[in-house]
């Protein structure tokens, strides 16, 4: 190995929080820290889906007592929540796909403000169709 | 420099996997959400469940949706540990319990999806 090589500061695994926060972030970085938080969270919530949805197989009364809990507003506002995980790790991943098979590493900065703009537009109108019914009933119809 | 490198598993099919389920899940998705919340009761009552469950390709479907996100969400886990240096046993204990995982949880799911039964007469 030259001195030169020896020279090149490479990543210290068992230092990798440190290592990563000292880290200069660009877009790219952002996108692959919250890919990863947002996985996570995804693989997290499928897990609990199945759970929630095994209550099919044992009848009619037991599955709508459970949904009935899922329909209160505060399980609503983390569904809307939860919107966000599955929006950025969508988009990221058209993103990623674009970066890998066409050519776009070259406009990566600007498909990642893109998907910035589309995303917080479909959070906002899924928080309205989600809400619709509630925000009805608040003008009294 | 090489030292940590596996030449035997690149991760190639993995990552092209990856891709594919990726895009597919993005589909499914948007199908997904619109289906559950455009209507309230579309999503969350025992008989819009049930009169959906009564078309064999929506449980297809179901089933494919199933499949490929505990797929590509698993996958990408094993991606995550896969960052790391890790001793072989280690890498293969991780391994196994996530696809012991995988399997356990499709499993319920296909059992879910196939207990439903196909009914007669809806009301």
């Amino acid at each position: 190995m030259s001195e030169e090589i020896k020279k090149i500061k490479t990543f210290d695994q068992r230092e990798w929080i440190k290592e990563n926060i000292s880290y200069r972030k660009d877009s790219g970085s952002w996108a692959w820290i919250y890919h990863r938080i947002s996985g996570i969270a995804l693989i997290g919530y499928l897990f609990l889906h199945i759970y929630s949805l095994s209550t099919l197989t044992e009848g009619k009364a037991v599955f709508e007592t459970k949904m009935q809990s899922f329909l209160s507003p505060p399980f609503l506002a983390l569904e809307w929540l939860l919107f966000i995980f599955v929006l950025f790790h969508s988009l990221n991943g058209v993103r990623i796909v674009l970066v890998d098979w066409a050519d776009g590493a070259k406009y990566h900065k600007t498909l990642y403000r893109f998907s910035w703009i589309i995303g917080i537009f479909l959070f906002l109108l899924m928080g309205y169709i989600m809400f619709s019914h509630e925000i009805l009933k608040l003008f009294g119809k | 420099m090489f030292k940590y490198q596996s030449v035997r598993n690149s991760g190639a099919k993995s990552w092209i996997l990856q891709r594919i389920s990726g895009i597919a899940l993005v589909v499914l998705m948007i199908g997904h959400y619109i289906l559950m919340h455009y209507h309230p009761d579309s999503g969350h009552t025992f008989e819009a469940v049930m009169a959906r469950m009564q078309h064999s390709w929506y449980r297809i479907i179901d089933l494919l949706f199933l499949t490929l996100g505990f797929y590509h969400g698993l996958n990408g886990i094993w991606g995550i540990f896969r960052d790391y240096n890790m001793k072989p046993w280690l890498k293969i204990s991780l391994l196994f319990a996530l696809v012991i995982l995988g399997i356990s949880f499709i499993a319920w799911g296909f059992n879910i999806i196939f207990s439903i039964p196909y009914l007669k007469n809806l009301t």
